[in-house]
């Protein structure tokens, strides 16, 4: 475990510049793939990894590092979407990047206000309790016609522009959301090797050793609650202007629990396990559908991903739960660590039979 | 609290009865119709948490696969009512068992959330399998003794709801002589008030734990069963049965079986004379409202313990 956090503690930076200058060369070669094998916009699809990895940062420190579940996070990206849909559609001088940021703030001060009362709770209660605000705000999101237009919801929302620079095609909006990204995980690193970080890995091992060290645990998890409903809200502005169109359905419990398997498979408590978990599972359908068309004489209902995302997704989490808890990133790092440790042996072996 | 609350919920009664008459009766009829069923769903709930401190966010699904099994059985095989209703219960129960020794026993010493986020695993899984077999379309089941309303003070009562009333009071009875008067039930209360004395008497928590999962699998099947006749059957209805459920459950108080089957009651006979007030879509709202409110205010619910000893 020591050694582990010495790796995280130097190598964190180094990390992050590798991922950095990944990221930005990445569109320069990654074409979007025609064609009937494989056909996958990696662009795009990454634009829609960065939006979530917005609000999965925050739900891996709120689950991962301060110990607390939410299965209601998807209301926060809501959240975010409606208020920045709202404002910019009402009112078409409004500036969408002041939509986007009051979207992110609304949802962080409803986090304030529900989290407040609501993280008294632990446990099982807490993930009830968040699970049925999640539900709340799917309620009102269908049912307040009048501002968010019901099950239809809204359309023609402008694309991002930032004093006068226009986000409207993906490239542009995969750099823009990118750099948020990576200004977020910088952020996260430094939270997370500063005071705070450590008192809320205090706060995470036991809840009365922290308190005892003097550690504020009460309002350190509704800080993380409302970090956490920030980063989705923020995800969810970023959404709406991506897709333009917003309705929802695209904001129900399956989303919660999408945002909570991402932390899962990543690894809880793991920054870069986070950003793993996010971009498996959500590259994870698109490559799934490729399988049909190299395997000949597959059933039918096996070509659409979309029969049977779930029951992976469920079989996904309980797998992980049971053999990975620690996530992909973990496993990956055993993998080559084990890898590493038998070439040694063969090489000894092979020296020693010399 | 008790009796503050008993005479709010009178009161409400009286208001409703008062102003709408057969409408408000007909309200509070159907309202424990379906309270009924949140009641045998919190009773699921109940017996697993007090056994294992463990939330089912499956629960729900135990209801829809037992209302889609029926299907099956009854509708389609045409197999007799009173063997495909076994047939489907016995099928849920041995799945329900099943994920407890594979899944739930091995995770024993695992921190809630590991818990936690199993058991959605496998509601997400139960969920997407059925809507595999089954598609997307609610079927409809045929009532257990024919569609022909029974007339009560102006009110209409569908024969089903009476199935639905009596299966419940024989559930609430045969788990409140199962847990007071069989020496394993007693045993698992034991068990649940203190594991670790329990275990140095030499009563299993490993045991206890899987027939309570064994309980709430069955309890949970045969509620979405005797409903599926008068609400639809479909791959979806578990979900937001399951929430309603733990719903009943918190507000009884979680672990206290009579809690489940008052908080059930209440909570069937609120929402649908809040769905009769309000605009129909607001209808779920009320549940989560409760739930959220309870859990603020007075967590440990109407009838519970501190302990959350069984029943």
């Amino acid at each position: 475990m020591a050694r582990r956090k010495g790796i995280v503690e130097t190598h964190s930076y180094r990390t992050f510049l590798i991922v950095a200058a990944f990221i930005f060369i990445l569109p320069i070669w990654a074409r979007p793939i025609p064609g009937e094998a494989l056909h996958m916009d990696i662009v795009n699809l990454m634009v829609l990894t960065g939006i979530y990895a917005c609000a999965v940062l925050g739900l891996n420190l709120l689950l991962g590092y301060a110990g607390q579940i939410s299965l209601g996070h998807a209301a926060f990206f809501g959240i975010g979407a409606y208020t920045t849909a709202i404002l910019c559609t009402r009112f078409t001088w409004f500036p969408t990047w002041l939509g986007v940021i009051l979207g992110a703030s609304l949802a962080g001060a409803i986090g304030w206000l529900v989290g407040k009362p609501v993280l008294r709770l632990k446990g099982n209660y807490l993930a009830m309790a968040t699970l049925g605000l999640g539900e709340i705000a799917f309620i009102l999101f269908s049912q307040l016609k009048g501002l968010t237009g019901g099950t239809v919801g809204m359309l023609n929302i402008p694309p991002l522009s930032i004093f006068g620079l226009k986000f409207d095609t993906d490239i542009k909006f995969y750099y823009l959301v990118w750099a948020i990204v990576l200004v977020i995980m910088l952020l996260t690193i430094n939270l997370v090797l500063s005071r705070v970080g450590r008192g809320l890995r205090a706060l995470h091992s036991s809840e009365v050793a922290a308190d005892a060290m003097g550690v504020n645990t009460g309002s350190y998890r509704v800080k993380v609650f409302v970090w956490s409903a920030v980063l989705a809200g923020l995800g969810g502005a970023l959404f709406a202007h991506f897709q333009l169109y917003i309705n929802p359905e695209s904001f129900t419990f399956a989303l919660s629990i999408l945002f909570v398997t991402m932390v899962v498979v990543g690894g809880m408590g793991d920054i870069w396990g986070g950003l793993v978990g996010v971009v498996a599972l959500t590259f994870l359908p698109s490559i799934i559908q490729v399988f049909p068309e190299w395997i000949p004489g597959i059933p039918e209902s096996l070509t659409n991903f979309s029969n049977y995302a779930l029951v992976l997704y469920g079989l996904l989490l309980i797998i992980f739960m049971i053999f990975l808890p620690k996530g992909l990133s973990y496993g990956m790092e055993r993998g080559v660590a084990a890898g590493r440790r038998s070439a040694k042996l063969l090489l000894d072996r092979i020296r020693a039979h010399d | 609290m008790i009796y503050g609350s008993a005479t709010v919920f009178t009161l409400l009664l009286v208001v409703t009865l008062s102003i709408k008459g057969s409408t408000g009766l007909q309200w509070i009829v159907s309202g424990l119709t379906v309270g009924s069923i949140y009641a045998l769903v919190a009773m699921g709930f109940s017996v697993i948490y007090s056994s294992t401190r463990v939330i089912n966010f499956a629960q729900g699904e135990f209801s829809m696969l037992g209302g889609m099994l029926m299907y099956t059985f009854a509708s389609k095989a045409g197999v007799p009512v009173p063997l495909a209703f076994i047939l489907s219960v016995i099928i849920v129960t041995l799945l329900g068992a099943g994920f407890e020794r594979l899944a739930v026993h091995p995770l024993r010493y695992s921190s809630v959330i590991t818990v936690i986020i199993v058991t959605i695993g496998f509601s997400i899984f139960l969920r997407a399998v059925a809507k595999w077999i089954w598609g997307s379309d609610p079927v409809k089941i045929a009532s257990f003794s024919g569609d022909k309303p029974i007339r009560f003070l102006g009110a209409a009562l569908v024969p089903q709801s009476f199935w639905v009333f009596g299966f419940t009071a024989l559930a609430v009875l045969l788990v409140f002589l199962f847990f007071n008067r069989t020496i394993v039930g007693k045993g698992m209360t034991a068990a649940a008030a203190n594991p670790d004395a329990a275990s140095l008497v030499g009563i299993s928590t490993s045991t206890s734990s899987l027939i309570a999962w064994t309980i709430a699998a069955a309890l949970g099947a045969a509620a979405g069963i005797i409903i599926a006749p008068i609400k639809f059957a479909a791959y979806s209805v578990g979900t937001m049965l399951g929430l309603k459920g733990f719903a009943a459950a918190i507000l009884g108080g979680l672990g206290s079986a009579p809690g489940a089957v008052v908080g059930g009651l209440i909570l069937g006979v609120l929402e649908t004379i809040a769905a009769g007030v309000f605009p129909s879509g607001y209808k779920d709202a009320v549940a989560f409202l409760i739930l959220i409110l309870v859990l603020l205010a007075w967590p440990q619910g109407l009838l519970g313990r501190r302990q959350d000893v069984m029943a």
